[in-house]
């Protein structure tokens, strides 16, 4: 530490473009990639809870790649796909399905236990009603597993994030890349990797609030800001459907 | 074995008031020409239902008949097979022999030799059988309203806003239209069973099957849902009620029927408490009265 005299804070000030620019990739990336991973993960959790032969396939796909480093990841879907079967990808998307290839694994272990976590009942009241078991999926089980895997979704996305440092080894110019490059200008590891390192944390810090304030609106009743806005609409409309039963009722 | 019905004197639905519109079908008074001189028609008839569960058998064969109108209350031991049985009657069991029929169709295996002239699948089913359940089962990211609306919207495909008031009135019914914004997690037990009450309701189903649906309730909330189960049966409604409530049992029951280990052990109409004599009946009678 002694061999550097002076600490240049300024240049995180000087740089703050090129580094926030870099953290924006990292989120794109991670942000794409989530995307696709819930879908993804949301079908392999459904193929997993079904018949044997297929759910056999899902649970082999969900244990290799649970096991495999995002940088052993990305190496193989760059170098080792564009090599083999002759599709070469931009940095960005070899990136995007880098990280799917594994979050997907967790995203679907994640929805599994939150679909096996609704009771049966849900279903069978659904199935009692006459509703066709597709609808009650879709309206019933997985807007409950939803709510349930939404903070666990959340500390994926972040872990995401931090997945797409090593995504530097393809030269995809996220926020570790973009810290490199300045160092090798300055030689100010130090000061240059402290700000990174903070991007990250304040990132992560903004990502939990948002999945926070995502897992309240969710809530039933709903609770917080933004759940405030749309529960007054609907507390409002069952309040008019109401008045004009009472008001029909009264006539007769 | 073989159910035998006392006369029904409890009013009867007429097919106008049937909403769905389904007019008996010359099938069902086939079927139960064996009871001469019965006017009523048959809404549920089970015949010789097996179910297993896994290895187990848990329902040995057994007959249950439910004629328009009328209020039959099963009850028994824990493990008997009541639920099972009910649950057959909508096919959340589908059972591995015997015979479902709803309104003169069949939904089940059937009887062996016997011609059945209309089959129908479990969606078909439904569209005639509510049911409640022990646990109420409302849906907990809805509203009251919503949970009715929801079901009228995909079962009866009403649009959004037909479906909300359709909901409401179902609620009036049962005493909670001012509490349709809330959800279930904000109602009582004896209000989100009166909510499941009538949500199952709101579809206009021919015959409304109850299991236990009190059991899950605080002594004192037990009141308000036999209150709004009664003036169903007052109305008309085809009722199938597996219960404990005995008094409630009494009081309603227009054909009772006692279970025991997989099998209808004595059934009977009114009076039926006073009157059994199959020696587990009076025991197991003695035991809860
Ligand atoms: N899904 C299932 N899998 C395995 N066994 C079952 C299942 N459902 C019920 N059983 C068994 O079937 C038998 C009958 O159960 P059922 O629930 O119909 O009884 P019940 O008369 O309703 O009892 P209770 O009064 O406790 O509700 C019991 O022995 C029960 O353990
Ligand atoms: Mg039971």
């Amino acid at each position: 530490m002694s061999l550097v005299a002076n600490y240049d804070w300024s240049l995180i000030w000087e740089n703050k473009g090129d580094l926030l620019r870099g953290l924006l990739v990292a989120i794109e990336v991670a942000g794409v990639a989530l995307v696709i991973s819930v879908a993804l993960g949301l079908v392999l959790a459904l193929l997993r809870l079904g018949k044997p032969p297929v759910s056999w396939l899902a649970a082999i796909y969900v244990n290799v790649f649970r096991g495999v480093p995002a940088l052993v990841s990305v190496i193989w879907v760059y170098f080792g796909w564009s090599l083999v079967v002759g599709i070469s990808f931009t940095v960005f998307q070899a990136g995007v399905i880098a990280l799917t290839l594994l979050y997907s694994a967790f995203i679907s272990e994640i929805y599994r236990a939150a679909l096996q976590a609704i009771p049966k009942g849900q279903r069978e009241a659904g199935l009692a009603l006459g509703m066709h078991p597709v609808r009650i999926f879709v309206r019933v089980t997985l807007p409950q597993a939803t709510k349930i895997a939404i903070p666990n979704i959340g500390s994926m996305f972040i872990g995401m994030i931090k997945d797409t440092s090593t995504f530097t080894v393809i030269g995809l110019l996220e926020l570790v890349r973009v810290t490199q490059n300045l160092n090798s200008t300055t030689f100010q590891p130090f000061v240059l990797y402290t700000a990174a390192a903070g991007l990250y944390v304040v990132a992560a810090f903004a990502f939990d609030f948002l999945f926070r304030a995502i897992e309240k609106t969710l809530t039933t009743p709903p609770s917080g800001g933004i759940a405030r806005a749309t529960a007054g609409r609907r507390r409002r409309r069952i309040e008019l459907v109401m008045k004009d039963v009472e008001a029909l009722s009264g006539k007769t | 074995m073989k159910v035998h019905h006392a006369d029904i004197t409890t009013a009867m639905r007429t097919p106008a008031d049937s909403p769905s519109g389904q007019e008996p079908s010359s099938e069902v008074n086939g079927a139960s020409s064996g009871d001469a001189g019965r006017e009523s028609r048959l809404v549920v008839e089970l015949k010789g239902i097996r179910k297993s569960f896994g290895s187990v058998e848990v329902l040995h064969g057994v007959d249950l008949e439910v004629h328009a109108g009328e209020h039959v209350v099963i009850f028994g031991p824990s493990g008997s097979g009541k639920s099972t049985l009910l649950r057959t009657i909508n096919l959340l069991e589908e059972p591995n022999a015997g015979s479902v029929r709803v309104l003169g169709v069949e939904y089940g295996p059937g009887v062996p030799g016997e011609r059945v002239e209309k089959r129908g699948g479990p969606l078909q089913l439904r569209r005639h059988v509510g049911m409640v359940f022990q646990q109420f089962n409302l849906f907990p990211h809805l509203s009251a309203l919503h949970n009715i609306a929801l079901a009228l919207r995909s079962v009866r495909g009403l649009g959004r806003r037909a479906a909300e008031e359709k909901a409401a009135h179902s609620l009036r019914q049962v005493g909670l239209l001012r509490f349709a914004a809330h959800y279930p997690g904000e109602l009582s037990g004896g209000q989100q069973q009166r909510v499941a009450i009538a949500r199952a309701l709101s579809l206009d189903p021919e015959v409304m099957l109850f299991d236990e649906p009190t059991s899950a309730l605080d002594p004192e909330l037990v009141g308000e849902v036999l209150a709004v189960m009664r003036v169903l049966a007052e109305s008309g409604m085809t009722m199938v009620i597996v219960t404990h409530e005995l008094n409630f049992a009494r009081e309603i029951g227009d054909f009772n029927v006692f279970m025991d280990e997989g099998l209808v052990v004595e059934s009977g109409p009114r009076g039926f408490f006073e009157s059994c004599s199959n020696a587990r009946t009076r025991q197991f009678m003695e035991a809860v009265l």
